[in-house]
């Protein structure tokens, strides 16, 4: 269904020059979803926006691949109080670099969709939490917003409209763990990244005890499309249960890596081989990390006819997390790249739940020592074990991303990790 | 009722809650961490996890699915719930370490992660012996470790305040001091900085920790990692008794431990009681300690020519004061009684003066406005302020009572243990040439202008009842024995042991530092020469209240003790402190 992906026309970030200049965005009918929407307040009343966005199933872009309109639907109805919007923009998983992307060419898709979705859920303040190293895309982001102001389509009766929004920029302070929703709420409120114990949900209990809705910048980006064109034709762009444009962040090993623009269920190989050029020197593929780092990686072997799309990446053993795909070649040491990925979380674990603080360190300690040749074959079985022990039991799910790239490396790459061990030197007493 | 099923064992709840705190109150076991029934549930330790299941509800017909055998279907939630966060819900099918091996496994997985990084020097940390690591990981841990790697390491020894003193590398990450300092004290003094496995708590940069409350998070920290600055080092808690007392520095009254070994008084911490002070004290009651071991009044002093002030037997102290009783005039006597007293000596102390024609009684409460917090600190220094009002003594002021004593109308100055000359607003003079004699525990400015000093025993060695600001009446247990006091006789005695199976009679006294003193009720039945007082403890001083004064009826220590303190109706409109108690959290 994607073999015509040589024709695709970008429809996130398009080939169109000075997209971030509020004119230009205008002349090519931007924010005519948003004027639809505020216009017809009959046909487009915010649960028609809802149902419309659920029908489309835009599946949640930053991992979870939940459908956002559900997600909206989940908001209890208004009671005269606040209630927040909260984009999620802390992307910085190793491997995951798509949002920026749209803030540096497209900042205003993204912005009519956030409106939008501030429309559908009744929220008149949206919070934009953007990873604090990405200050050049924040400087894009807030003169498009300051555009934004200038031109109605933010504050007070928008465009005529009874309808207020105000979008408000919020930079992180460079920790991953803020780009889980719940401490990403808790950062917002200026306290530490701690995620929240759930329930109570974002929907039920957000930010400063308010409904709150979180979606990626990517998911939101997507909303105007679905106004615009309406969820039929939405849904038909690439795979069938995970319908939409997707922005492929290729890295690794290959020849032109970036970030491309192309409908969901690419097959892999396309991908690999003829989007992004191919693997760098000829080599052959070892294995892929198709949604960035905390997504199980996959062999070579069994990337044949693997389309990316949650299904399929789920059947193969994986996920398709932020499609954030890491490709590695033949010469790549996964002791070292799974060493590489455990330190990351390590860094990262917040330290409030005791299986992630310890474990984390835990597994890259181990992981050192065999990447060192100080390994012997029990480490292996310790990993594996150390593994068990944290997955499910903590309030979010680092402790499951930092386990699962372990686990799994461990188990489709084993030959590997007892060749590094087996070549350990040591006294027997 | 709704119900519960844990460990297939039925219980019916009423109020709405949380699993484990049911569990608690119901004396079932898990262990746990982070939770504190006074502080929010960050659910973080992860180590009271158990199986939790709902059963299946038939919507259409309203009632729970059955299995072939008859029995409701469980569905199992499908990672293992933390209890302390979990909502008691009708038919929730609960599964501990007692009947799932998956939640023994866990609960012992949890313990081997906590102590990777976790120092083990159990030898020469102040918590072991009262540690819920060291207890539980005897309990519910696993029998070694796996972790062959550098254990990661973190300040030590690290100041964070006057009072407390942080090991880092011991800390768990509880945060229960962080939310203590959030939720209680309110300072906000306390965050957790860093990430991960390096994460610890600290104050921000340059700041002190010195919330006057600071020494609570020493009680609460699971660890050895927050340590008293005071107490670090001093002792095993194992080799001290713990005894009920009050917090004698405040009019809060706050509950209290006082810890002793060979008759010291070697700390105080905090003793739950949610009328009163729930499970928190402050800091100045608890480093008041000192006064209980140093500078105490040993066997009665006299002044015999000049300033010298002897050691005098008791039998020469009382002749003397019988003496100067017998060559003064009743209303030559200044009889002044003490909100650092408690009732039973002040009542002894009226009663035995009032038999000698003394009418009027004055006393100095010591009340500084805006030294109170409206939390566990009220503005009234002293214990017993209302003791001393209900037994209708006049209020009087350092100024007045000074002029008094200037005067020439008094001949015999009578004291009860309280230093009014340390206090701000008394005025520089000495007692003229009035007899003075005051009862007192401690060496002060007072006892030394005195010409007679008798040796009384202090809140640590007797029992005896005080009166708090908002009208409980709380009574203490003897901690240390006097010279004439044993308390492994009169059976007055706590456990030895903190895990409640010891005697009351393996206890940590000797011979040591036991003062020459009584209680001053027993020193009026000495003085009495007619005998007319027949007391024998103090307890029955306090039944004689309970039975003449109409306040004190039905007070008596057995109610005191099962209740908690007893709360007497107080119909005066003189407000003592304002009058702020501590809500109980549900």
């Amino acid at each position: 269904m994607t073999d015509d992906w040589k024709t695709y026309k970008p429809l996130l970030l398009p080939d169109l020059p000075g997209l971030t200049d509020i004119e230009t965005y205008e002349k090519y009918e931007g924010y005519h979803a948003l004027k639809t929407v505020l216009d017809n307040p009959d046909t487009w009343s915010p649960e028609e926006v809802v149902l419309q966005v659920k029908d489309a199933n835009i599946r949640g872009r930053g991992g979870a691949g939940f459908n956002a309109g559900l997600k909206w639907s989940f908001m209890p109805p208004p009671d005269g109080k606040p209630r927040y919007l909260a984009c999620n923009g802390d992307e910085s998983e190793p491997g995951t670099f798509k949002d920026r992307k749209i803030f540096e060419f497209n900042p205003h898709l993204f912005i009519e969709g956030a409106i939008i979705a501030a429309y559908a859920i009744r929220a008149e303040q949206i919070y934009v939490y953007i990873r604090g190293e990405y200050r050049a895309w924040v400087r894009i982001l807030q003169k498009a917003v300051d555009q934004a102001y200038q031109k109605g389509y933010l504050g007070k009766n928008i465009l005529g409209a009874d309808f207020n929004a105000d979008m408000t920029l919020h930079m992180g302070a460079g920790a991953y763990i803020c780009g889980e929703e719940s401490s990403l709420m808790e950062s917002l409120e200026g306290k530490r990244g701690y995620p929240r114990v759930k329930p109570p949900f974002p929907a039920q209990r957000g930010l400063w005890g308010r409904p709150t809705t979180i979606n990626n910048i990517e998911t939101l980006a997507n909303v105007p499309l679905v106004i615009r064109n309406g969820s039929e034709w939405y849904r038909r762009i690439g795979a069938e249960t995970h319908p939409g444009p997707i922005l492929y962040g290729i890295s690794g090993h290959i020849n032109k890596p970036g970030v491309y623009e192309y409908p969901s269920g690419m097959s892999v190989h396309t991908l690999i081989h003829e989007v992004a050029g191919g693997i760098r020197k000829g080599k052959k593929l070892k294995a892929l990390i198709p949604g960035g780092s905390s997504t199980p990686p996959l062999r070579a072997d069994v990337l044949d006819g693997l389309t990316m799309d949650s299904d399929s990446l789920r059947k193969a053993g994986s996920m398709m997390g932020t499609a954030g795909m890491v490709i590695l070649d033949e010469d790549t040491d996964m002791v070292d790249v799974v060493w590489r990925i455990s330190h990351f979380y390590h860094h990262e674990s917040c330290g409030q739940c005791t299986p992630c603080r310890e474990g984390t360190g835990w597994l890259e300690k181990t992981l050192r020592k065999i990447r060192n040749g100080d390994g012997e074959m029990r480490d292996l079985d310790l990993l594996l074990a150390i593994c068990n022990r944290m997955e499910g039991r903590t309030i979010c799910a680092l402790a499951d991303a930092a386990a699962w790239p372990v686990r799994y490396s461990i188990e489709r790459f084993r030959d590997e990790f007892e060749a590094k061990c087996k070549q350990t030197v040591y006294a027997l007493s | 009722m709704p119900e519960i099923f844990i460990d297939y064992q039925r219980f019916e709840f009423e109020q709405p809650g949380k699993v484990l705190q049911f569990m608690l109150d119901a004396g079932l076991d898990l262990p746990f961490f982070c939770y504190h029934p006074c502080l929010s549930i960050p659910a973080n330790c992860r180590q009271c996890v158990v199986k939790a299941g709902m059963p299946v509800l038939n919507r259409e017909k309203g009632t729970f699915e059955l299995d072939d055998k008859g029995e409701r279907i469980i569905r199992y939630f499908p990672k293992l719930m933390t209890a302390c966060s979990l909502d008691l819900t009708d038919g929730m099918v609960i599964h501990t370490h007692h009947s799932d091996p998956l939640v023994k496994q866990a609960q012992a997985d949890n313990l081997e992660f906590i102590l990777i990084n976790h120092p083990l020097d159990c030898p020469i940390c102040d918590q072991a012996g009262e540690c819920p690591l060291q207890i539980l990981t005897y309990k519910y841990g696993p029998e070694g470790s796996r972790f062959e790697h550098k254990k990661v390491h973190k300040p030590k020894a690290f100041r964070l305040g006057p009072r407390v003193v942080l090991d880092a590398e011991r800390c768990i990450n509880c945060t229960r001091c962080v939310r203590f300092t959030d939720e209680i004290s309110k300072s906000h003094q306390l965050t957790i900085v860093s990430r991960g496995d390096k994460n610890y708590p600290l104050t921000a940069h340059g700041q002190e920790f010195d919330d006057p409350y600071s020494l609570n998070t020493v009680d609460i920290c699971p660890v050895g990692a927050l340590t008293s600055a005071d107490f670090r080092f001093k002792a095993r808690v194992w080799e001290m008794n713990q005894t009920p007392g009050i917090d004698i520095t405040n009019g809060k009254g706050c509950n209290t431990y006082l810890w002793t070994r060979d008759n010291l008084v070697l700390r105080i911490t905090p003793r739950q009681n949610d009328h009163v002070n729930s499970h928190w004290m402050p800091d100045s009651g608890r480093l008041a300690y000192q006064r209980f071991n140093e500078n105490r009044v040993h066997r009665p002093h006299i002044k015999l020519d000049g300033n010298d002030q002897v050691r005098t037997s008791w039998n020469n102290a009382i002749l003397t004061l019988r003496e100067q009783l017998e060559k003064t005039e009743a209303s030559e006597i200044l009889a002044i009684g003490s909100p650092h007293a408690p009732v039973e000596d002040n009542y002894a102390f009226r009663k035995f003066f009032k038999m000698h024609g003394v009418s009027e009684f004055f006393f100095v409460p010591d009340i500084r406005p805006g030294s109170g917090d409206g939390f566990l600190l009220s503005d009234d220094q002293t214990p017993n302020t209302n003791g001393v009002r209900l037994l209708d003594f006049k209020e009087t002021t350092c100024k007045n009572l000074s002029s008094k004593i200037q005067g020439d109308k008094y001949k015999l100055i009578v004291l009860l243990d309280d230093s009014l000359f340390d206090r701000p607003d008394w005025p520089a003079i000495d007692p003229g040439n009035s007899y003075f004699t005051v009862w007192a525990t401690n060496h002060t400015p007072t006892t030394a202008a005195a010409h007679l000093v008798i040796p009384v025993t202090c809140a640590a060695e007797h029992a005896a009842s005080y009166v708090n600001v908002d009208g409980r009446i709380q009574r203490t247990v003897a901690a240390k024995e006097t010279r004439y006091t044993n308390r492994r006789l009169n059976l007055e005695m706590s456990m030895g042991r903190l895990d409640h199976y010891g005697t009351q009679f393996d206890n940590w006294v000797d011979e040591k530092n036991r003062i020459d003193c009584i209680p001053a009720w027993e020193f009026f039945k000495k003085l009495d020469a007619e005998a007319r007082f027949d007391w024998n403890s103090s307890r029955e001083v306090l039944n004689e209240i309970s039975r003449t004064l109409p306040v004190f009826e039905g007070v008596s220590y057995e109610r005191m003790d099962t209740l908690l303190g007893v709360p007497l109706s107080i119909s005066r409109n003189t407000p003592v402190d304002q009058k702020k108690t501590i809500e109980p959290k549900p």
